[in-house]
């Protein structure tokens, strides 16, 4: 291909513009990645919930924070729900001393041991009955606080302050932006309502188990599916909406910057694709060198930004307090894949000029 | 292999209206086969428009151009550079090889485009090369290339598809007279030697001496002179 010839022969200029590729590629992966991270910070742990659907009391408009279900309603949406399994989980933001003494918050998750709300311990053991004073902590929460499983921790929420042991450790992620907390919901129960009674509400939502169980609803509340309740996390489908504008744009400016890089050099070749013609050459013949070109720069440009990026969220989660970023396969695979489309896009602006070359200019009409 | 080319009462107006411009004015001629034919006239005169419609380039506005008996007057768009990609060579002004590839390479830009670009091509290339002195530039970048040099591989690429024409337009208007001539000279004998039909528009009269005829454009409208006999 004579495009490939002449990147190999205009190396130094084709990688100015293989760099312009890579710094955009990267900083479409690295907003990618932001988006990412903040989904699991924003509800990680819901989405590891073992649940098919979540159930919220139907005055809630399916905020997490908002709903408050009764024991009368808990029993109810075990039945009526249809569902296979379920279980009652409570919801409380609270604050708690770090080792250091400050003041943070986390988000503390209620459940009874041996239901399906119950976490995977990773580290430490699970909560039984007895532990009113013990809490399973997610990995995050122990790295921010500086504390380690056996340790104790002070919790205080409506001014009340109260010291737990902490036996164990989850990898659930995090919730409403913080790390998850994991306590017995009698003890959530005191914690959150100070004298318990019959009156007094014994869950937020509850998890339910088995097919067909989104969208089902029954008096007094209301289920949808894990990826509706996770999209209804407060801040979540406004940040989503964020990540993606970020997201098109940069595909936008991707395609863009590429499609004027080649249509200035189509434009500077001019002379050249008119002698091409002018000895037998089709448009597309041409246009098919520039098109090669846009692929193996882009392609270039992309390869270099991937390990870039992988590095780069490497640095970033050995820091202390790491920047919510995180990336799978997919995310590198989907942007790269639409990046190099974007480039290709581009480029037809580039196509439109060589169609328009009149082949009679290599004779230098005009003289 | 032998060439003829037919030009009967061939006009060519750019425009119309009252900006107009009668380029070719009824211009007939006949070429005797394996002639080389020299276009001469003041600049202005439609000798690059004469060429470019012989050449498929530009389509007459009447009149008719047979090349071996076959029409070109008539063709469209695509059968035009069909006709340019398999039946013409054509030698433009200097510096109209890709500065990026090599003498060699920019010979096989041809076999490139025509699609045959095999081993075949690649021996094609570099005995076109060795014909014209040049084989030991066959790996320079055309950019290195003396203006001489680079004209004498656009010689080469004209020949690369095996033309029926071919077709030269002002080729020592960059190069020195000593130059040129030389340049001409390879030229006229490769085509001749070839059986090929050659055309060359030129200003300079000293270079179309070399021609075996000599047909002379004024406004538009052909005469010819000199070296009659050679054509027969
Ligand atoms: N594309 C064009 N549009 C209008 N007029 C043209 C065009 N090309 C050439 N002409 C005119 O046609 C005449 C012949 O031009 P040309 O064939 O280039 O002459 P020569 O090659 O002998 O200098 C000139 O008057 C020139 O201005
Ligand atoms: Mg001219």
């Amino acid at each position: 291909m004579i495009g490939l010839l002449e990147i190999r022969r205009r190396k130094f200029q084709f990688a100015l513009i293989a760099l312009i590729v890579t710094l955009i590629s990267y900083l479409v992966l690295m907003i990618n990645g932001l988006g990412v991270g903040l989904n699991e910070q924003a509800g990680s742990a819901l989405r590891n919930f073992d649940a098919d659907a979540i159930a919220y009391s139907d005055k809630a408009g399916l905020s997490v924070i908002r709903s408050e279900l009764s024991q009368e309603q808990v029993d109810r949406i075990a039945v009526e729900s249809g569902a296979e399994a379920s279980a009652p989980l409570g919801y409380m933001a609270a604050n708690y001393r770090k080792d250091g003494g400050e003041i943070e918050s986390a988000a503390f998750l209620a459940f009874d041991p041996g239901t399906i709300a119950a976490p995977k311990v990773v580290e430490g053991r699970m909560l039984t009955e007895e532990d009113g004073d013990g809490l399973l902590v997610d990995k995050s929460f122990l790295r921010y606080s500086g504390l380690a499983v056996g340790d104790t921790v002070t919790i205080s929420v409506r001014l009340v302050e109260r010291d737990f042991r902490i036996v164990g450790e989850t990898n659930e992620g995090a919730f409403f932006f913080q790390p998850s907390v994991y306590l017995l919901r009698s003890t959530w129960q005191e914690l959150k309502y100070g004298t318990v009674d019959a009156a007094t509400p014994v869950a937020s939502i509850m998890l339910l188990q088995g097919n067909g169980l989104a969208g089902t609803s029954g008096p007094g509340w209301e289920a949808v599916s894990k990826s509706t309740a996770f999209a209804n996390i407060e801040g979540v489908s406004g940040q989503q909406s964020t990540v993606q504008a970020l997201r098109a744009f940069g595909y936008l400016i991707g395609g863009l910057v590429i499609g004027v890089f080649f249509y200035v050099l189509t434009l500077q070749k001019i002379g050249q694709i008119g002698m091409l013609k002018a000895v037998g050459a089709s448009s597309f013949f041409v246009f098919r060198q520039v098109m090669v070109q846009v692929l193996g720069i882009s392609l270039a440009g992309v390869a270099v930004a991937i390990p870039l990026t992988w590095l780069t969220n490497r640095a970033i989660q050995q820091a202390p307090n790491p920047v919510p970023i995180a990336f799978t396969n997919g995310t590198f695979i989907t942007t790269s894949v639409l990046l190099v489309l974007m480039a290709m896009v581009g480029a037809m602006f580039s196509g439109r000029q060589v169609a328009k070359v009149d082949p009679i200019i290599a004779l230098g009409q005009q003289q | 292999m032998s060439v003829t080319l037919r030009v009967h009462d061939l006009s060519k107006t750019y425009g119309n209206g009252e900006r107009a411009v009668q380029a070719v004015r009824h211009a007939s001629f006949s070429t005797e086969p394996g002639e080389f034919v020299a276009v001469v006239g003041p600049s202005g005169s439609g000798k690059t428009t004469l060429l470019a419609m012989v050449g498929g380039l530009l389509t007459p506005t009447s009149g008719a151009i047979e090349v071996n008996g076959r029409d070109i007057a008539g063709l469209n768009a695509g059968q035009q550079a069909a006709y340019r990609r398999e039946s013409v060579g054509y030698v433009f002004q200097a510096n109209n090889l890709l500065p990026f590839l090599t003498a060699r390479e920019n010979l096989q830009v041809i076999s490139r485009i025509t699609g045959a670009n095999g081993r075949a091509a690649r021996q094609r290339a570099d005995q076109l090369l060795e014909e014209l002195g040049l084989t030991n530039r066959a790996n320079a970048v055309a950019t290195e290339l003396s203006g001489g040099e680079r004209q004498r591989v656009a010689i080469g690429r004209a020949l690369m598809n095996d033309p029926e024409l071919v077709l030269v337009d002002e080729p020592t208007a960059s190069l020195d007279s000593a130059r040129g001539r030389q340049v001409v000279e390879s030229l006229i004998q490769e085509v001749k030697s070839r059986g090929k039909l050659g055309l060359m528009v030129t200003h300079d009269m000293a270079m179309a001496e070399l021609a075996d005829r000599i047909i002379e454009m004024h406004d538009g409208k052909l005469s010819v002179r000199g070296k009659l006999a050679a054509s027969g």
